[in-house]
């Protein structure tokens, strides 16, 4: 039984799924996804070409050149034909997988996509799910003892640092431990010179590791946290709460068994939301800590400006969130039993 | 738990310390740019044909003072009036496996520039005189051009090994993992965005280098590299900051090295720029075409005030386009010198040539309208947002007003290219031979309509320039030449198109402790890295066997074994306490 007050502060897009069968929710849902991603592609497409700067003529630019080198450079990127011949080529060669060959790189793009995207989602990887883990734990337990020294010490601190720039707090962490005091490196995912294996290359990165994922997370957590905190708030009035104290479990199991998971559906939005973005990396942590990033990676492609890397990352980095998107609706009515009620 | 957590880092302290011994001999150096291949017919960003300069020598090579010495080439000679070259290649070139270098190598190299458009990229235009390059016996190789030159056309092209590139498709080979190259480092491994790794050639013809290789580390920001420098992570860094040169002055053991670099920087002026087919170009304001307008404000920059105050006295004054590194070619032709920064004679100038100051002191052209003219630069670099404040300043005083723009690189190369400026902030670095860079001053060299085609230094032309070009072209006698370029480089001075301001000093620094002995290009004062050549990196000596910043104890294991015991005794009482707070309420 669906409480009317509940369903009405739930989605007003599931209005209408509400209640309705999996096969149609997937098609709506399945179906918004790929106008996303057909749009996507086009903008994508258009965008970059507003750039200022033609790919051949920087290439060349203060090279001695002979003079039928640019055009044949342009030809061999393709830059001659009219603009929607080449959407059409690129749109073509998507379905295959070939997102272009890098102007500046000479190399698919999808290799070097694949090459950067260990290191990348290792960096942002690792500082989602401890800003996820450490502001989901630290939001519950504010909310929880509300008004109390935890409660306005944490979230104080956390919306601190929410406020600080990430690469301001990163160069002052990368000066404080790598320079001065030295105990940490000043860069680089591994040791340089110093070919590990096994347990020591996963040391040696995860001493590496330490000063970005920090930076990351200090800068971010605050956003799980707000969140956490908002909605366990909600939850603590409810009517079976007390029922849960009346029956005589501790004020934590209250805590952890009930409210807490109940809470915790708005933050499965974010934190898909969040996957979704890993991929595109971190521009400002990878620059500070010279880490190798796909973030790093698309700002470069920005100066020749390199189309086929620029688009092709485009594409990749916003399926991704498309996607995860799409995966959050269904785990979504997964967990929210009300959401299949009819 | 604690005692699993020790462990771990004990495990990680001793076979870290044992990687230390073997990565000893290697020198660890900075690289704050972009690699994008190691393909040298594909490479043209700067620090991937800087590090292909470690591992491919060209027939023929240059010497600690930029003056040709031989490379893979022993002697060379011309005949034919300069349009046959006949390059001896020495018996003891060998590759890096021990094969001999022969004439086969370079008539590979060559012939896949010429007839193969895709390789092409990196050094085309070098290679546009060449008729054909063919060996007359195994150490012997022939150039036939097609009119005379003077610029040695052995230069600048590195030679591959043909054993090797043949079993290649060339226009797709990365060549980035145990290359074989006859310089004295060969790479053996590329980690993209992260490690470039070479190791000495056994069988470089000069000798073994006495570095047993090299670890060129990426840091995309100059910051980091900086700290990485002061806490060992790498040995040398170049690419500095005035500011981060001077926090580096009072460290014990670093030693800075502020060279001579091949970089002018330079006021340029829209003389009114033309295309190819003589079409006026771009929107440059029309009342610059007066040379004596030009000249005025030639004569309002002070280039002393701007070294001193902008680069923290770290570059010297400008003169003609070649830099101090050049010593043939630096400086005015006999009887010109650079126009003296004078604000009143600006002024008497301008009033002599019928340029009325208005009421609010700004002068107006020939057509009446006020005398404003747009000043771009380059909104990375922060030395052209000092230099505007100035040059807006002394302009001022001698009646004109400037309106600042600073934009992207590529804003600004587009903006040029087309003509669309009044005044920028250009500069260019100059290799050894000067034809190329005087080869964008010449008449051919202006761009299409569109911005394609050559590229144009100024958007000027001159019949005068282009006969002194010629000449200097063709020229064989060294010293004759030496007067045609200087008489060329003053020429386009004296058109008040390009006005040299400074020589940046590339500012390098490095640990003393570590590393000494550098040959820097010039002998004297010049710099280490982004040499023409490999000196630097080829003569370096390693001071100390001991690696005192690896392996031992990592100064992060003792403050984390606080911060652990710490935790587990701050959960061990929280525990306890919850489990005694239930028992009471119970």
């Amino acid at each position: 039984m669906t409480d009317p007050v509940v369903a009405e502060t739930l989605g007003h897009d599931d209005e209408e799924v509400r209640g309705s069968s999996l096969p149609r929710y997937l098609a709506l849902k399945a179906g918004g996804a790929l106008v996303s991603l057909a749009l996507v592609v086009v903008l994508g497409f258009f965008t970059f070409r507003v750039l200022p700067g033609d790919p051949a003529i920087t290439m060349t630019r203060g090279r001695q050149v002979t003079p039928g080198e640019v055009e044949r450079l342009r030809q061999a990127m393709g830059l001659d034909q009219p603009l929607l011949v080449q959407l059409g080529h690129f749109v073509r060669d998507l379905f295959t997988g070939d997102l272009g060959t890098s102007y500046v790189y000479r190399r698919p793009v999808t290799e070097l996509i694949g090459e950067y995207l260990g290191p990348t989602l290792l960096l942002t990887g690792s500082a989602a799910i401890i800003s996820i883990i450490l502001g989901l734990w630290l939001g519950q337990k504010a909310a929880w003892r509300r008004n109390s020294w935890f409660d306005k010490t944490h979230t104080g601190l956390a919306l601190v640092f929410w406020s600080v720039p990430t690469f301001w707090l990163g160069l002052l962490l990368l000066l404080m431990f790598g320079g001065w005091l030295q105990w940490l490196p000043t860069g680089g995912m591994t040791t340089p010179g110093a070919h590990e294996t096994g347990l020591a290359y996963v040391l040696d990165v995860a001493e590496h590791l330490v000063l970005p994922v920090t930076s990351m997370v200090a800068v971010v957590y605050a956003q799980y946290l707000m969140v956490m905190r908002a909605s366990v708030l909600e939850e603590m009035s409810a009517d079976y709460l007390t029922t849960a104290r009346a029956k005589g479990l501790r004020e934590d199991l209250v805590r952890t068994r009930h409210a807490v998971p109940n809470a915790l559906l708005p933050t499965v939005t974010l934190i898909f939301l969040t996957i979704g973005g890993l991929i595109a990396g971190a521009v400002t942590v990878e620059t500070v800590f010279s880490w190798p990033g796909l973030g790093y990676l698309t700002y470069k492609g920005l100066s020749a400006p390199d189309l086929p890397l620029l688009q092709g990352t485009f594409v990749v980095f916003s399926a991704a969130v498309i996607v995860m998107n799409f995966v959050a609706d269904l785990v979504y009515r997964v967990l929210d039993p009300r959401l299949k009620a009819s | 738990m604690l005692a699993v957590l020790l462990a771990l880092a004990g495990g990680a302290v001793a076979t870290t310390s044992a990687q230390a011994q073997e990565s000893d001999k290697t020198l660890k150096v900075s690289l704050v740019g972009d690699i994008d291949t190691f393909n040298p017919f594909l490479a043209i960003l700067l620090s991937s044909t800087g590090l292909n300069r470690y591992q491919y020598e060209a027939l023929v090579g240059y010497g600690k003072n930029s003056e040709p010495v031989p490379g893979i080439a022993e002697k060379w000679e011309t005949s034919n009036q300069g349009k046959t070259w006949t390059f001896t290649i020495g018996e003891d070139r060998k590759w890096s496996d021990g094969e001999q270098i022969t004439a086969d190598d370079v008539v590979y190299t060559y012939t896949s520039i010429l007839e193969t458009p895709a390789l092409q990229e990196a050094n085309g235009g070098l290679v546009t005189n060449i008729d054909k390059v063919e060996a007359s016996d195994p150490q012997t190789v022939v150039f036939t051009l097609k009119s005379a030159q003077a610029s040695n056309p052995g230069q600048e092209i590195p030679i591959v090994p043909e054993h090797i590139w043949s079993e290649q498709d060339a226009t797709k080979f990365k060549a980035d993992s145990d290359v074989v190259g006859s310089g004295p480092y060969t790479l053996t491994s590329f980690k993209t965005g992260q490690t470039v790794e070479m190791k000495a050639n056994p069988h470089f013809w000069r000798g073994k280098s006495k570095i047993d290789g090299l670890t060129f580390v990426s840091y995309k920001n100059s910051d980091a590299a900086v700290q990485g420098l002061k806490s060992g992570d790498i040995d040398l860094v170049d690419g500095l900051t005035p500011a981060q040169y001077e926090s580096l002055e009072k460290s014990d053991n670093i030693k800075l090295n502020a060279g001579i670099g091949r970089r002018y920087q330079a006021l340029a002026i829209n003389p009114g720029a033309i295309d190819k087919d003589g079409k006026p170009m771009g929107d440059g304001n029309p009342a610059l075409k007066d040379e004596k307008l030009r000249q005025a404000i030639f004569m309002a920059i002070d280039k002393e005030t701007i070294v001193k105050r902008v680069l923290n006295g770290l570059g010297t004054v400008g003169q003609t386009e070649v830099p101090a590194t050049y010593q043939d070619y630096f400086g005015f032709a006999d009887g010109h010198e650079a126009v003296p920064f004078d604000l009143d004679a600006a002024n008497q100038l301008l009033d002599d040539a019928g340029y009325e100051k208005g009421a609010d002191g700004i002068r107006e052209d020939k057509q009446g309208e006020p005398l404003v003219l747009r000043l771009m630069g380059r909104n990375t670099e922060s030395p052209h947002a000092q230099m505007a404040d100035f040059v807006e300043s002394w302009l001022k005083e001698i009646g004109i007003g400037t309106e600042t723009q600073l934009v992207t690189p590529d804003k600004v190369n587009e903006d040029s290219t087309l003509g669309k400026y009044d005044l920028y902030f250009t500069g260019w670095s100059l290799g050894p031979d000067p034809d190329a860079q005087l080869a964008m001053n010449t008449c051919d060299s202006r761009p299409n309509a569109d911005g394609s085609g050559n590229t144009s230094e100024n958007n000027w032309c001159s019949s005068e320039f282009d006969q002194l070009f010629k000449a200097q072209h063709a020229e064989l006698d060294k010293a004759k030449r030496a007067d045609l370029v200087k008489q060329a480089f003053t020429t386009i001075y004296e058109a008040y198109v390009s006005n040299p301001i400074y020589y940046i000093k590339p500012l390098e620094a490095y640990r003393s402790d570590r590393v000494d002995g550098f040959v820097t290009q010039p002998e004297k004062g010049g710099v280490i890295l982004n040499q023409n050549g490999y000196w630097g990196l080829y003569s370096a000596e390693l001071t100390s066997a001991d690696a005192a910043d690896d392996g031992g104890t990592p100064g992060w294991l003792i403050p984390a074994a606080v911060v652990v015991v710490l935790a587990g005794i701050a959960g061990f009482v929280a525990v306890r306490r919850r489990g005694g707070a239930a028992e009471d309420r119970e």
